[in-house]
């Protein structure tokens, strides 16, 4: 079925490539130059326009508060959806068509409908309008992310065993997840947590609408500057992106390391 | 294991999905349920369908009819390209490269929102990079035909993660193709479109139908995207949900509910359809 490549078949690719680096490519170099609007290339190259956001007062606060979401919702993933994973494989096998279902939820509920839904009812202090709130709807939001690897994960070790053995020698079930379960499927609960990091971490969506100006995340400041200033929305684009990267890239050197799931995907060839 | 037998053990391990089935209930279920109920009550909580007769505005009409078209043109459109792009990644002989063309549609999905708009802006703006090349070196105005503000503009962002996601979803499916099938049909004197009609698109049928639905769901929810592009300009139901939330004049709570729970009852459709899409196609995985 392989013959060689053909002009089509390159062509194609290269298109393909194209379209997904220019725009990203060019947010870089937007973002260090001086001047861009009359040449192929920039006149010249400064670093002035992260000097400006660095120093712009809500710089600091927006990125506070986005790490402190989305830190959250790892820790929250990792309390209650990677022991309820684990639960429903060993003691519960027949739950899993509803976890299944409320893993798939998530995916058909948008954004903006969760926000004015959680909105809606609890519009009362404390919650009303509050970062917990908008935690809670950002780990509803991520759950998906997290149960994925770690239910793939625990497919692929035989956690019947492991669980039994564990249980013979006299461990309690807080042992035997921590120290036994944990460490194997470990490439999961990684991969897992970095998938909410990152998703988290760029949400605009429920922030805007449920904590809005009281409690400001980076991509709420980044939209701001996409009206007020360019230059300094590109710098803050960049460091957005290279958010997405780092976690994107530790991710495949995570799984890489458990097993080889692009060459799972491909089949054995 | 043998829990399962014994009704008294099964219950306790029930209650292990206490907290989490808790939570979903708290953050997740109750507040669309309570949204559900709102959208059939009027202002005094009686039953009414006046939320429904408000957003027969043609306003509204228009913007579901906006995100169903802008849903379905990216969804085809990216089926459409993911479907040869994936082919074509996935005939490769290199399979590091391969690799790579995989990790970066895994990256580029997921760039979506705020950053991928504003990036968009900087290549195909009023001043972008594309725009004035093309004007200054090929003599091409592209404004005011072509706009990034605008519905193309629209259709030409949302692209960008439609189609990594389609390569990721398709990728397997041609996995699913087997050599055997192919070296059969090929003894037997098929030609390569007679394998292709009859034998690989009828197999990877569902997997497309699956990636159709997905894609249009990705799209139909999406509003960051959107949002930071066009601002009011462009009329999406995404767009005026956020306006019932955000408290823009002229919009009232009551239509927002209406609006959320037919977005729902759309999603729920795309959903189910690709639950069953996709149990079909994997029946070929193994």
């Amino acid at each position: 079925m392989r013959q060689r490549h053909s002009i089509f078949q390159i062509l194609l690719i290269g298109l393909f490539v194209t379209y997904m680096l220019i725009p990203i490519i060019a947010t870089y170099v937007f973002s260090v130059a001086t001047k861009w609007d009359a040449s192929i290339l920039p006149e010249g190259y400064t670093l002035e326009w992260y000097q400006i956001a660095f120093e712009h007062p809500y710089f600091s606060i927006t990125l506070t508060n986005s790490f402190i979401v989305s830190f959250s919702a790892v820790i929250a993933g990792l309390l209650f959806i990677v022991p309820t994973t684990y639960w429903v494989h060993t003691r519960l096998p027949s739950a899993k068509p509803l976890l299944d279902m409320l893993m798939i939820l998530p995916f058909g509920i948008p954004a903006v409908v969760l926000a004015l839904a959680l909105i809606r009812v609890y519009n009362f202090a404390p919650l009303a309008r509050s970062p917990l709130l908008l935690i809670s709807g950002c780990v509803i939001f991520s759950m998906p992310f997290m149960y994925r690897p770690v239910s793939n994960s625990l497919m692929a070790i035989d956690v019947h065993t492991l669980t039994e053995s564990a249980l013979n020698l006299g461990a309690n079930t807080l042992q035997i997840l921590v120290r036994v379960i944990a460490p194997n499927i470990l490439p999961g609960i990684l991969s897992g947590s970095l998938l909410v990091f990152a998703t988290v971490f760029a949400e605009f969506t429920l922030a805007n609408l449920i904590t809005g100006a009281s409690f400001k995340t980076f991509p709420i400041l980044l939209v701001e500057f996409t009206k007020q200033d360019g230059r300094v929305a590109a710098a803050l684009s960049v460091i957005s992106f290279t958010v997405a990267w780092i976690a994107s890239l530790a991710i495949l050197w995570v799984s890489g390391r458990g097993r080889k799931p692009m060459e799972e995907a491909l089949g054995a060839r | 294991m043998s829990s399962v037998r014994h009704p008294r053990k099964n219950l306790s391990a029930w209650a292990g999905l206490i907290p989490f089935l808790a939570f979903c209930l708290v953050f997740e279920i109750i507040p669309v349920l309570v949204l559900f109920l709102g959208s059939f009550t009027d202002k005094q909580g009686a039953f009414s369908l006046s939320n429904y007769e408000k957003i027969s505005a043609p306003i509204y009409i228009r913007s579901f009819w906006n995100s169903i078209q802008i849903s379905a043109i990216t969804a085809i459109l990216g089926a459409i390209l993911g479907l040869l792009i994936g082919y074509a990644i996935f005939q490769l002989r290199s399979t590091r490269l391969r690799e790579i063309l995989l990790a970066l549609s895994d990256v580029t999905t997921n760039f979506a929102g705020a950053p991928l708009a504003f990036a968009f802006i900087v290549i195909l703006g009023s001043n972008g990079v594309i725009t004035l090349a093309f004007e200054q070196y090929l003599g091409l105005k592209l404004y005011p035909a072509f706009s990034i503000y605008s519905y193309s503009g629209l259709i030409l962002a949302y692209l960008y993660f439609q189609l990594p996601l389609m390569i990721l979803l398709i990728i397997p499916a041609f996995a699913g193709l087997r050599r055997e099938w192919w070296e059969s049909a090929h003894n037997l004197g098929a030609t390569s479109l007679q394998y292709w009609r009859r034998i690989g698109l009828p197999i990877l049928t569902p997997s497309l139908i699956a990636g159709v639905v997905l894609l249009f769901a990705n799209a139909f929810g999406a509003y960051a995207t959107a949002w930071t592009l066009g601002g009011s300009n462009i009329t999406l139901i995404t767009i005026q949900i956020a306006f019932t939330v955000t408290g823009e004049v002229l919009h009232d709570p009551g239509a927002g509910n209406a609006m959320a729970v037919i977005s729902l009852l759309i999603m729920s459709v795309c959903i189910a359809i690709y639950h069953v899409a996709n149990n079909r196609a994997r029946r070929w995985a193994k």
